[in-house]
């Protein structure tokens, strides 16, 4: 047998490598995704006061430092036994759709288009973000950063000092907002629609109306059919910042939905024994291995998931992009790992809509921004949805709020399972007779490059970053044969 | 004031030498220098965003190049730039973000670019504190600063 393995990533919270399995004939008989997460900070945590949690694990992520900052901020109101007062959730909600927006854009650009717009086959020297601002053309680059570093602004101003928020108390928030900041915020927030509907145009271009990658969208090599998670408003519309989490099965139909807590009820995690990470999976279902199809007791979390389970945005015009994509497939739910990217485009533009209307809502300056605190009770589950999916913070705490457990589940952890099917399915449409090359390389990749691994982040020192890739193949015998290089 | 002068340093605060960018500004606002700071826990866009439409940056960050711990090495933007393609958002870099905003706006951008590497002995623990080599080779780094904007 021989043995592929592709060496990416080694960075703080997330050595990882992809190990593939290469049958006598040259075919792939199996791969495998494997990583290791930080849980430092869990540990970290314990004997901090819970209204200091926020601004640290901020630092978790120099990329997701909101959504960490917010799940914790949620879970610190339970454990003061507080509601947040109208006006402090409305500023919540502003600057988490911000960081929504903000995130999205990066991802897209950065991570996402590089592969249709310079090409999947391109050389990796030109598949990059440099590579798609050569291919779009200089104005459509600078438009999409300058609009999106309104998005920044907000999230600035909003979360109280640059780039690194500190606005959040248990049951309220800090920063008060004047009729002078709200008026900036409408224009900001301005910017921002114009930047979802550019995105909007954008992936139109470059990849519907291209027949050969819309193949690589709507392609059985990238579809991955699981159970989906997601969070939904009381009209079952897709939310971010606040909801019910449900989960639909491979059909469609929901099997579960909870709140806070009721997570432990839900989610159960599984050892395997050629990982460090567990693998997450649906307790109802109990385990069924790394495989997909009816009856797979994983789920995926994430712009594709919320699709499949919720039943439509809550702001017009995402609601007619979201409409289009449904239209565009056969079926729901969507199990085609590479629309992951189209709906992203999607919230990206839900967000920035969300963010005009709550800018315009003049109570947005009202000063009663802090609830009372309650008795402390000892336990807050914050749980958002995080740009990459759900995303859950537990902690328990003494009786006066100093944190005694920390349990945290990223997006990347609930997608453990089905990134190993989407890596080997990748892997086995594309490696035939044992040929691989640069371009093989990044259709497996692609495999999992939509779920945009949470992988790397609490570090970023200059020689770190650059998440070298290789691939060593292994002949039959398990020497090394062949060694490949995107470096 | 140096107003035209811009000193951003880069890091993680609480974890060991990865802070050092953030420990350099911290000295020098110590130390009272007349010259604008700020601290970044990331080298996303927000690097582009914090430098543009300034004439002259000094950017301190941490590096595991391999080098003795402590070691100061002076970089360009191509120096660090990397074509690799991007396995997740969080690998972007410094080389690539600063490349980008030199790519779309070569006017807004500042002309002179000082980007200061400090060599990291430890990354991996969490501490509000740099190892000692490495926290001497920061006051040396402060010092320079201070000589290039006297």
């Amino acid at each position: 047998m021989k043995k592929i393995e592709i060496n990416p990533i080694t960075r703080l919270e997330g050595h990882g490598k992809i190990a593939i399995f290469l049958n006598d004939d040259g075919n792939v008989d199996e791969a495998f995704f494997q990583v290791v997460e930080l849980r430092g900070y869990e540990n970290f945590l314990q004997g901090m006061p819970i209204e200091e949690v926020p601004r640290t694990v901020s630092t978790i992520c120099g990329v997701c430092r909101g959504v960490h900052f917010t799940s914790a901020m949620k879970a610190s109101d339970q454990i003061y036994g507080v509601e947040p007062t109208p006006v402090a959730k409305k500023l919540r909600e502003l600057f988490f759709n911000a960081h929504y927006v903000e995130d999205h854009a990066v991802v897209l650009y950065a991570l996402g288009l590089p592969d249709f717009v310079v090409g999947p086959e391109a050389p990796a020297a030109e598949r990059n973000l440099v590579g798609l601002v050569k291919a779009v053309g200089a104005e459509i680059g600078r438009d999409v950063l300058t609009k999106r570093a309104s998005a920044v602004k907000i999230f600035e101003m909003l979360g109280g000092k640059p780039i690194h928020p500190v606005a959040a108390v248990p049951g309220g928030w800090s920063k008060k907002i004047t009729e002078a900041e709200r008026q900036q915020l409408i224009a900001w927030s301005k910017d921002l629609v114009e930047l979802g509907k550019l995105t909007i145009n954008v992936f139109d271009k470059i990849v519907l109306q291209n027949p050969k990658y819309m193949e690589l969208v709507t392609g059985d090599m990238y579809k991955v059919t699981t159970n989906y998670m997601g969070t939904v408003n009381e009209k079952g519309q897709i939310a971010y910042y606040d909801g019910i989490q449900k989960v639909v099965d491979p059909k469609g139909k929901e099997i579960a939905s909870f709140t806070g807590k009721e997570y432990l009820d839900v989610i159960s995690e599984r050892v395997v024994p050629w990982s460090y990470l567990k693998v997450p999976y649906l307790k109802q279902m109990g385990w069924k291995g790394i495989v997909e199809g009816a009856g797979t007791s994983l789920y995926s979390v994430g712009p594709l998931a919320r699709f499949n389970v919720g039943n439509g945005m809550d702001t017009p015009l995402a609601q007619e992009a979201y409409e289009q994509f449904m239209d565009t497939f056969a079926s729901r739910p969507v199990h085609y790992v590479q629309a992951y990217h189209w709906a992203r485009a999607i919230e990206l533009l839900n967000a920035a809509e969300k963010c005009f209307q709550l800018a315009q809502d003049p109570e947005l300056t009202d000063p009663n921004t802090r609830a009372e605190l309650g008795k402390v009770t000892g336990e807050g589950v914050g749980i958002t949805e995080a740009p990459r999916g759900t995303l859950i913070h537990h902690y328990k705490t003494d009786d006066k709020g100093i944190v005694t457990n920390a349990n945290l589940i990223v997006a990347t952890t609930h997608n453990k399972g089905p990134i190993n099917i989407a890596v080997r399915k990748a892997a086995k449409h594309f490696i035939k007779d044992g040929k691989v090359d640069d371009g093989i390389l990044n259709y497996i990749e692609m495999g999992f490059r939509p779920y945009d691994l949470c992988l790397a982040c609490a570090t970023h020192a200059v020689g770190q970053a650059q998440t070298p890739l290789s691939i060593d193949v292994f002949d039959s015998q398990g020497a090394l044969h062949k060694t490949l290089n995107n470096f | 004031m140096h107003t035209e002068t811009l000193v951003l340093g880069l890091g993680n605060p609480l974890l060991q030498d990865d802070r050092v960018g953030i420990r350099a500004v911290e000295l020098l606002r110590e130390q009272l220098i007349p010259v604008p700071t700020e601290v970044l826990f990331t080298v996303g866009f927000e690097v582009v965003d914090k430098v543009m439409g300034r004439e002259r940056v000094i950017i301190v960050d941490a590096s595991t190049t391999g080098n003795v711990p402590g070691t100061i090495t002076e970089v360009s933007v191509e120096d660090i730039f990397a074509t690799h393609t991007l396995r997740n958002s969080h690998a972007m870099t410094l080389g690539t973000t600063l490349k980008t905003g030199y790519t779309l706006f070569p006017d807004r951008m500042p002309k002179d670019i000082k980007i200061m590497l400090i060599e990291a002995d430890d990354i991996d623990h969490f501490s509000d504190r740099c190892t000692p080599d490495v926290e001497q080779a920061v006051h040396d780094v402060v010092r320079r600063i201070i000589g290039y904007i006297a």
